[in-house]
């Protein structure tokens, strides 16, 4: 188990803000490491895009643990969402090897709202 | 609908797993591969599977601790993406390749002499006759209601007749078909 908890339960963030999050993890082997990655990613309907902005690694880690850590956010790419493509922000965790994952998104946007490209879509809440 | 909340959203359609008809298994298929030691084809029209099963028989064939180098070609691509490197060190390395219907006789030829002395061969193509046929890719209603399923379209939702509508006007060609549910679902207002 992986489970990642941004601070305050905040789901938006300003561009250029500071992201404070904590990881607990229970594994049932031990792995080599834990990555943690910064990245957006677009789902929508043509090919997925995906850019990993930053990664933190704890190697060696005991199988149970939990530790706080931070990523200063980017001035962009802001959130957005359209009919044919969405930009999402994330973080998550991975084990290596690969057993185990999670997985938080997040807004990051000025106005502290996904920008939305199509004036038909209801208000949507903040976290998406 | 926003694209994220989209069903038909391509992140979504790659993560759809095989389905093989009752007489068909993995085992079955990679007992049968190594029977044709290793070099087969996997046949069927435009949109039926042939790349989905592909991709996974190339994972799990790598699980078994096999190399294997994979390469696509599409109408618009129809050549080798750097050749050099796809065609060296070939003695321990499966080749895969996607789209085998995109080279003609002659390119077919020298693409088999060049890749003779590999591990094996597996390609797709939408005709049998190439290689010795491992699978044979056909879409059915039962599948597609198996795919809708995997998607999370709920039985009775009217995106399944729509669904069963789409099938017949393209001929069974699921990528269509998933293709234009996707552009369905993107007018709606409301998420699913």
């Amino acid at each position: 188990m992986i489970h990642l908890d941004i601070q305050n339960q905040k789901t938006s963030f300003s561009p250029g803000e500071t992201i404070a999050a904590k990881i607990t993890w229970q594994l049932e082997k031990s792995v080599n490491a834990i990555e943690l990655r910064l990245f957006w990613h677009t789902n929508g309907k043509g090919t997925q895009d995906i850019n990993i902005v930053n990664t933190l690694r704890f190697t060696q880690p005991p199988q149970r643990d939990t530790r706080p850590f931070q990523f200063q956010l980017p001035s962009s790419p802001y959130s957005f969402s359209g009919k044919l493509i969405s930009l999402i922000w994330a973080i998550e965790a991975v084990t290596d090897p690969l057993d185990e994952a999670g997985r938080q998104e997040f807004i990051l946007s000025p106005t502290g709202r996904e920008i939305l490209l199509c004036d038909t879509f209801p208000a949507n809440p903040v976290n998406g | 609908m926003r694209a994220r909340d989209n069903p038909f959203a391509s992140n979504l359609i790659s993560r759809l797993r095989c389905h093989f008809p009752p007489s068909h298994s993995w085992d079955s298929l990679l007992l049968r591969l190594q029977r044709l030691e290793y070099r087969g084809a996997i046949t069927g029209p435009m949109g039926s599977g042939k790349t989905t099963i592909l991709e996974e028989l190339a994972v799990r064939l790598e699980k078994q601790g096999r190399q294997t180098r994979l390469a696509g070609l599409t109408i618009q691509h129809r050549q080798i993406p750097d050749p050099g490197h796809f065609f060296a060190n070939l003695e321990s390395t499966i080749l895969i390749l996607d789209g085998a219907e995109q080279l003609n006789w002659l390119s077919w030829q020298r693409f088999l002499r060049q890749s003779r002395h590999a591990a094996g061969l597996i390609i797709t193509t939408h005709q049998p006759g190439r290689l010795p046929t491992l699978f044979t890719c056909a879409t059915t209603p039962a599948l597609l209601d198996n795919l809708l399923t995997q998607l999370h379209i709920p039985p009775g939702s009217p995106l399944r007749l729509q669904a069963r509508r789409l099938f017949d006007l393209h001929c069974g060609n699921l990528r269509e078909v998933l293709r234009s549910l996707y552009d369905s679902c993107s007018t709606l207002p409301h998420p699913l």
